[in-house]
């Protein structure tokens, strides 16, 4: 054989190496979960403490539309949340299990709804004033100044509540950028209390209706009636996963990875687009801290003790792995070992 | 296996040491045997490592990565010592016809049709009970495997039996309590307008062909006219802007939960079949052929739900009886 | 003392001939004639895996309630099958790795199967006298894709229990018969008895597997009795076999193949993610969750039942719902009866009847060729269709304009993959040089400048390609000390 230098074992290994990591690296990029992280701790190291039922608020009876006296969120202070801290970080994870099996739905059965777990509470009329000028600036242009709407630009919010404007306008999908069928979330255009300023204007225009904004205690739920829960009523359209998918006529069911228990709860009161409205009747207000729990305990930290999770949208991740990796690498091993011609 | 060449040898002279095909592809096989060596010890470390992370029962991480790292190893150790190292060849092997010849052939031909024509031409009466005997044992020896499956499916006209034999019937009576999977009961204020909630007759909750998907297209009051559904005749089977429909495809069966509260359609998530509810869930896209059945409600007098009578066909994919 | 060990062996069993003649077996080099060998070591690996997984598994729809280690199915009423998977997943010592590890090797199994399917059509390998292995592959196809779909139904979550509803209407379509065949395997109406999650096990765990195990004997021993094909080259004909003898190159490669399959699967079931059932939770039939696929041996079925129109025949009392019957019953048996039958159909047309041991390159049978091309692309379309909500979501498309698209993609696509196939089999043909392996060519850049150009050599272990085959040896001898330290030899001192 010929002694001429041929190029070196590294050299020549780079091409198919470089399309293997390629491959591999697109495949893991596309597929793996967004914010979520892999977490293996959940299943072995939460300790498991008695629950001694659920806690009350102390003060007036709560009803559906929030506590009797105004509050500015900060009544309970044993671990709950304002309404809302700025979306995408993580509420409180819930540390606490019910020790009994589906409590929230055993006591369902058998009793009127419970109404703990989520406090309904009026802004100050402090925000009215400020949240008319920050709409007057950013929303009357389409919405109206008073915020009736116009017809084929912007619907009535009056009647809405401010639970429901807040759920807009802290996720992001209000100011709309673009027309399209359907809003997306982007970063929020205001801060916190902007946000709240502006739902405030648009529920004292008509008083007393709508969904109000809730403090959400997440600590403490019950996350197996979450779980339960959740997969009744949600997965339908947010995939079991909370990875969102395509629906009918152009639009699309969001993804819950960044989702706060307070969006979470106001989203199933208000319904927002094509979401379906889940009135206290139909899910409770301890069944709602219970998904908004699940969803921001559970599904934003699901447990991928099994590795990269592929994106959580199944076999269809699982299959382009499978075939591209899986028997991609070894079709490269059969190059190695056998005759090219 | 066929041997017919005399491999044998007189006629073949041994191989010397110097013959091309025996040597070695690698050029440099000391060093290729000390990689192959190498990788061989690195799997050797990797099975060892596994052995000692199995035990003290670190992640399946650690598990993986050991047991790949040691197979990994051993493999292309292997594999480089047959490539690189042992004969590179090439050999050859001549392949001979493994067909028999046309006297062989005929020989076979011959055994059967002789000795067995022999017995056809002299007993004809045994081969003829043979031949039905061990029809009706064929058919004897299938029964207990067909015989003991069950139920069969009840006729369309059955309507007394058990629900779980029947594909027309569920336990949907008239007057049947609505109730969630957990037992609650259904009331009227239960749902706001755009709500929806899958509900079963009070007693049979959680049971597959009951599932029905109850919505509230409008609040309106029981003296309200009622909301018109398209369907001429079934108006009347909702009540107070409620209504409800089987939750199972006609499709494939899944169940329908996906519902589009500004469209007002109802979305099969496993094939997208689109069902439009102010037309009496009539399928507009998709693979479904026929409306979802709708069930008729109505409010007893202390508010509570009630389905109005049964559905007025089979419920779920269609299936050759159904009419 | 192997001297004694053989003659006390062959007094008995009479191996020796037997044995030389299958230790000098000839297997052909070529890198695409390994690609069954993958499909062989995952099923190693499916079985060894399957066996540790049915030690724990219990095949139970009985409900009990969940206390195992996943917090958020604690106090949830469970059947047994999906609570031993979980607690496999959590609670078993290295089970989450066998577990994934078995699925993976079931997506390699049948994605590899398809591979070396294609491999042999393309070259025209299941030519007479290998109609009857090529048929046996094609069973062990169909036995694969059934014994995978039983296999994720048995932990009864939820995704894989929509599958099973599915496949229980999918049974109930088939006219005169369905209702009574869906209602004796199930027990009853859906979701029937309870009892199809054992029967199912017993038919993932015993049944199929062996029929597959009869049929991959076969397959072998077909193999190894009418010998492996060939490419045609030098020294090669249809009347010999080139390459490495059964013992020991061709043990030795074969065997590091196999623990370098072995470690693939092992390394993805360790680091990447397949079927969390804790995440999907205990299937009830009144539960669903979008994006739901079945596994990608079966989408191709998931997405013919989506793009088919909502055609249903109903007459005289009896309705045939041929919007589940067409996409699901007819079309694969359409599909896997054509595949069954090609050696067949291909014979029938070519009016050819020799034996064929060369092998031919795909693009020398343009027709062929052309028309696998159309069948990949029409399974490949009804494959992709089965994941359009999934694009949708993820192109930002509307889903109706997806599944519009690939209700003409798949019908139309292959006709243009025929011919477009076609023509570029018979342009390949035509053009000079293409086909014959190059040398890479060094070039260098004298100090004065000048490049010149020289063929690189040869790579190592294909050096043996230049020379012309010898029949293997039996007797080496190794008597001649100066040879003895002939380069590549290393001489022991005893």
């Amino acid at each position: 054989m010929p002694e001429t230098p041929r190029r070196s074992l590294k050299a020549r290994m780079a091409a198919p190496c470089a399309l293997v990591g390629a491959v591999a690296l697109v495949g893991l990029v596309v597929f793996s979960s967004g914010p979520a992280s892999a977490d293996t701790t959940t299943s072995t190291t939460i300790a498991t403490t008695p629950v001694t039922g659920d806690t009350t608020t102390t003060g007036p009876t709560p009803t559906p539309y929030g506590v009797g006296s105004s509050s500015n969120g900060a009544a309970d202070t044993t671990g709950s949340t304002l309404p809302g801290a700025q979306p995408g970080s993580v509420q409180q994870t819930p540390t606490a299990i019910s020790a009994l099996p589906s409590a929230g739905a055993a006591a369902a059965a058998n009793a009127p709804a419970n109404e703990t777990g989520i406090i309904y509470t009026d802004l100050p009329n402090s925000f009215i004033a400020p949240g008319q000028a920050l709409f007057a600036a950013n929303c009357s242009s389409c919405h109206g100044a008073e915020a009736n709407g116009k017809i084929g630009v912007a619907p009535n919010l009056q009647g809405l509540g401010a639970g429901t404007v807040d759920f807009w306008v802290s996720t992001g999908r209000m100011p709309l950028a673009n027309t399209s069928a359907q809003a997306i979330r982007k970063p929020p255009r205001f801060s916190r209390i902007q946000t709240l300023e502006i739902a405030a204007f648009v529920q004292s225009l008509t008083p007393g209706q709508g969904t109000q904004v809730p403090i959400v205690k997440t600590s403490g739920a019950d996350l197996e009636n979450g779980n339960t829960l959740f997969t009744l009523n949600c997965a339908a359209c947010h995939t079991i996963s909370g990875a969102g998918d395509a629906l009918a006529e152009g639009a699309y069911a969001p993804s819950l990875h960044l989702a706060t228990p307070t969006q979470v709860v106001e989203a199933i009161r208000s319904g927002p687009g094509n979401m379906p409205r889940f009135g206290p009747g139909n899910i409770t207000n301890t069944e709602a801290r219970d998904i908004a729990a699940y969803v921001t305990g559970v599904l934003q930290h699901p447990n991928n003790a099994g590795g990269v999770g592929l994106g959580g949208i199944g076999p269809v991740g699982e299959g382009f792995v499978g075939l591209l990796i899986g028997v991609g690498i070894l079709m490269l091993v059969c190059f190695w070992i056998g005759d090219r011609a | 296996m066929s041997d017919k060449s005399p491999r044998v040898d007189g006629a073949q002279p041994p191989a010397t040491l110097d013959d091309p095909h025996l040597l070695p592809s690698a050029k440099n096989p000391k060093r290729m045997e000390a990689l192959a060596a190498l990788a061989m010890l690195i799997g050797m470390a990797g099975f060892a490592a596994f052995i000692v992370v199995y035990w003290i029962n670190a992640s399946n991480y650690w598990e993986s990565a050991t047991l790949g790292i040691g197979m990994l190893g051993l493999g292309v150790g292997v594999i480089a010592w047959g490539k690189y190292l042992m004969p590179q060849g090439p050999f050859v092997e001549e392949r001979h016809d493994f067909h028999s010849t046309d006297d062989e052939r005929t020989a076979f031909n011959a055994a059967i049709t002789g000795r067995g024509g022999l017995e056809v031409k002299r007993r004809k009466l045994l081969l003829g009970i043979f031949a039905i005997g061990g029809g009706i044992m064929t058919l004897a020896l299938i029964v207990p495997g067909v015989r003991s499956l069950g139920p069969k499916p009840a006729k369309s006209e059955d309507t007394e039996g058990p629900v779980e034999n029947s594909l027309f019937t569920t336990n949907w009576k008239k007057g049947s309590k609505l109730a969630t999977v957990s037992g609650r009961l259904v009331q009227v204020d239960d749902l706001e307008v755009g709500g929806v909630l899958t509900v079963f007759p009070q007693g049979f909750e959680g049971s597959s062909p009951d599932q029905v998907i109850l919505i509230r297209l409008a609040q309106l009051g029981p003296n309200d006219p009622p909301y018109p559904i398209a369907p001429p005749g079934k108006t009347s089977w909702g009540v107070q802007g409620y209504v409800a429909y089987s939750k199972l495809c006609t499709h494939l069966g899944c169940p329908v939960g996906l519902y589009q509260e500004r469209t007002q359609q109802l979305v099969c998530p496993c094939h997208q079949s689109i069902f439009d509810v102010n037309a009496g869930c009539i399928p507009q896209f998709g693979p479904a052929p026929r409306p979802l059945p709708q069930l008729p409600i109505t409010v007893d007098p202390t508010g509570q739900m009630r389905a109005n009578g049964s559905f007025d066909q089979a419920v779920g994919p269609g299936f050759w009886e159904r009419p | 003392m192997i001297d004694k060990t053989l003659n006390w062996v062959d007094d008995r069993l009479g191996v020796a001939k037997g044995g030389r003649t299958f230790l000098d077996k000839i297997f052909p080099d070529h890198w695409s004639f390994m690609l069954g060998e993958i499909a062989l070591y995952s099923f190693v690996v499916l079985l060894g895996t399957g066996v540790f997984l049915t030690l724990y598994f219990v095949p139970s729809s009985h409900e009990i309630v969940y206390h195992g280690s996943y917090v958020p199915l604690r106090g949830q009423k469970v059947s047994e099958a999906y609570a031993s998977t979980v607690g496999l997943s959590f609670d078993v010592r290295s089970g989450l790795l066998m577990r994934q590890a078995h699925h993976w090797a079931a997506d390699i199994f049948l994605g590899s199967i398809a591979v070396h399917m294609a491999r042999v059509f393309f070259t025209g390998a299941f030519r007479k006298p290998r109609e009857f292995n090529w048929i046996v592959g094609v069973v062990m196809l169909i036995l694969g894709i059934v014994n995978g779909f039983l296999g994720y139904s048995l932990p009864d979550d939820l995704v894989s229990g929509t599958g099973i509803r599915i496949a229980y209407s999918i049974m109930e379509s088939i006219p005169l018969v369905g209702s009574y065949l869906a209602f004796f395997l199930f027990g009853g109406n859906y979701p029937g008895s309870g009892i199809i999650i054992p029967r199912f096990f017993v038919l993932h765990v015993l049944i199929v597997p062996a029929l597959i195990v009869g049929l991959l004997a076969a397959h072998l021993g077909l193999l190894v009795k009418q010998k492996h094909t060939q490419f045609g080259g030098k020294g090669k004909t249809e009347k010999n076999v080139v390459g490495s003898p059964m013992f020991p190159t061709f043990m030795a490669k074969t065997t590091g193949f196999l623990f370098v399959s072995t470690a693939v699967i092992f390394l993805l079931g360790g680091f990447a993610q397949i079927n969390p059932i804790w995440q999907f939770g205990q299937y009830e039939p009144y539960q669903i969750s979008y994006a739901v696929q079945p596994d990608w041996y079966m989408g191709w079925l998931d997405g013919a039942a989506r793009i088919m129109p909502s055609w249903e025949w109903v007459g005289w009392g009896h309705t045939i719902p041929l919007e589940i019957f067409l996409p699901a019953v007819i079309f694969p048996g359409l599909i896997f009866n054509i595949l069954l039958l090609w050696p067949f159909i291909e014979s029938f047309k070519t009016k050819d009847h020799e034996y064929h041991n060369l092998l031919d390159r795909p693009r020398d049978r343009p027709k062929r060729t052309a028309a696998g091309a159309a069948m990949l692309t029409l399974l490949f379309g009804v494959f992709f269709a089965s994941s359009t909500d999934v694009m949708a979501n993820f192109f930002q498309l509307p889903l109706m304009d997806v599944l519009w698209f690939f209700r003409f993609f798949v019908p139309l696509a292959p006709i243009v993959a025929y011919f477009l196939t076609f023509k570029i089999c018979n342009e390949m043909r035509d053009a000079e040089g293409i086909g014959k392996r190059k040398r890479a060519l060094i070039v260098e850049r004298s100090a004065a400048g000048e490049y010149t150009t020289t063929e690189s050599p040869v790579r190592p272990g294909d050096g043996h390609e230049e020379l012309d085959a010898i029949p293997v040896p039996t007797f080496i001898d190794t008597t001649d000390p100066e040879l003895a330290t002939a380069a590549g030899v290393r001489r022991v001192i005893r």
